[in-house]
């Protein structure tokens, strides 16, 4: 059966970038073995959550289009696996 | 906007004699913006080394200091042989100079003393323009004879001209035994340029250099100097970055860039949103990161370069305000930027003066510069220190 893709955007916006987006740009090479081909990781202008303080601070980014701030590499892991067990 | 029809593409190429630190041949220019003119000389010192240069020096600065302030030419020429300092072993004071006087429209000025005759490219062929002779008496009765030559420039047109170094190139060689010559030099240029019409100035006068070091086996007889001038069409450049101080511009913003006619670079993620959806594109975000700690470039149909827009076009602005010479090196999105920009001649700035507030967090690891103020060095360097026509607009 053809699974559908975890969709993660991942903002690639000056705000995100400085305060540690850069590092989400790895997170395809960080997928554990499990997840891979799993999850379809794209670079993202910014998402504008960054212009709204109710979202959290920045690194922004979106899995199936949840916003998750403050986002890292292991946060992001375990938030694709929370939306993968539903 | 200010919009130049022409532009005129100037380079030099140079080798010194073999030993010599420095060259014998000077070669100067100098762009006059608010006459929109340009004067270029190449004077060939007596001699070789530290004494020829000096020679060409004090020669070329006279002669463009005389040009510009409209002088005579007669005048000049008399001046600057009385001035330089007379040489020791030989009694006399001496340096070539050709001298160029490019008015805009295209009107021509050139006038010649001793050095190779200069070379005028039309269409891949040489044209033979009309020189008159002028005679100049100095102090002591002495006459010299220079060539005055007034003519008018069109599109594609190319001036070439090369110290003796270049012509005398290879004499005494079993291939050349009396050197290159003037209709070798002639029938090489002329041939590249076939080859490739769109040759840059400093490309062509590379090659001139190249095949003359050659022909002296790479061991320079002499210095060695070729100047090119290429009279065409600028190469026009927009760079756009940041979104319009007021929504309702921004469907303006996205009618310019659809609309200009030459590159476009877009910095500024909001920015290329705003012309995604004013024009109907999608905006594909880069994901591979590169050594220069920025933002990836993104992909946009019909713009040339997509960026993120504080961090880079910060790094622009650093980049070309440290860079030596007119070669950038390395990777990343700003070098890709400044590339562009140092290949362009004509630039258009367009910057939205809208305060992005997420920016002005204190709490940032890096304190953001206004966007303004960072486009506006931009400006003053390209201007400044690159000679390029910058036109800046705020929106
Ligand atoms: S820069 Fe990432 S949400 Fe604005």
């Amino acid at each position: 059966m053809d699974e559908k893709k975890i969709e993660v955007l991942v903002c690639s916006g000056t705000l995100c970038y400085l305060m540690g987006g850069s590092e989400l740009q790895l997170l395809s090479e960080c997928l554990p073995p499990d997840l891979r081909g799993k999850v379809d990781v794209k670079g993202s202008p910014c998402l504008d959550f960054c212009n709204h303080p109710k979202n959290g601070r920045p690194p922004f980014a979106t899995i199936n289009g949840r916003c998750i701030a403050q986002a890292s590499v292991s946060l992001l892991i375990a938030e694709i696996r929370k939306e993968i067990k539903g | 906007m200010k919009t130049r029809a022409f532009h005129v593409d100037i380079d030099c190429a140079q080798l010194s004699k073999e030993g010599c630190q420095v060259c014998g041949d000077v070669f100067l220019s100098r762009r006059i913006k608010e006459e929109d003119r340009i004067i270029a000389v190449m004077s060939d010192g007596l001699g070789s080394g530290i004494k020829a240069n000096v020679l060409a020096t004090l020669t070329a600065s006279m002669a463009i200091t005389f040009t510009l302030e409209k002088q005579p030419i007669d005048r000049t020429a008399q001046i600057i042989m009385s001035t330089l300092p007379v040489d020791s072993k030989r009694q006399i004071s001496y340096a070539t100079f050709t001298i160029i006087d490019i008015e805009s429209g295209g009107e021509t000025r050139i006038i010649e003393f001793d050095n190779p005759a200069w070379i005028f490219i039309r269409d891949g062929k040489v044209i033979e323009i009309e020189k008159e002779r002028v005679n100049v008496v100095l102090d002591g009765g002495r006459e010299r004879q220079m060539y005055l030559s007034h003519f008018t420039l069109e599109r594609d047109d190319r001036i070439v001209m090369v110290s003796d170094g270049v012509t005398q190139s290879g004499i005494g060689t079993n291939d050349m035994p009396f050197g290159y010559g003037d209709d070798s030099i002639r029938e090489f240029v002329c041939n590249r340029i076939i080859e490739d019409p769109t040759v840059s100035a400093h490309e062509l006068a590379k090659v001139v250099i190249r095949k003359s070091n050659a022909n002296d086996i790479y061991k320079p007889q002499d210095d060695i100097s070729c100047a090119i001038i290429h009279f065409r069409e600028p190469r026009r450049l927009m760079v756009c970055s940041g979104p319009p101080y007021d929504e309702i511009r921004d469907k303006l913003l996205a009618e310019m860039v659809r609309d200009f006619k030459g590159k476009k670079v877009v910095c500024g993620g909001t920015t290329s949103q705003i012309l995604a959806r004013e024009l109907g594109l999608s905006i594909d975000v880069g994901f591979t990161l590169d050594d220069s700690g920025l933002p990836p470039a993104s992909k946009m149909q019909g713009i040339d370069l997509v960026t993120e827009g504080i961090l880079t076009i910060g790094r622009v602005a650093e980049i070309l305000e440290t860079m030596q010479g007119f070669e950038v090196i390395g990777a990343g999105p700003a070098v890709a930027i400044c590339k562009l920009l140092l290949g362009s001649d004509v630039i258009n700035l367009v910057v939205g003066t809208k305060i992005n507030v997420a920016h002005q967090d204190p709490s940032l690891p890096v304190e953001l510069e206004i966007r303004r103020n960072v486009m506006r060095k931009i400006a003053r360097l390209l201007e400044e220190k690159f000679l390029k026509e910058v036109n800046i607009q705020f929106i």
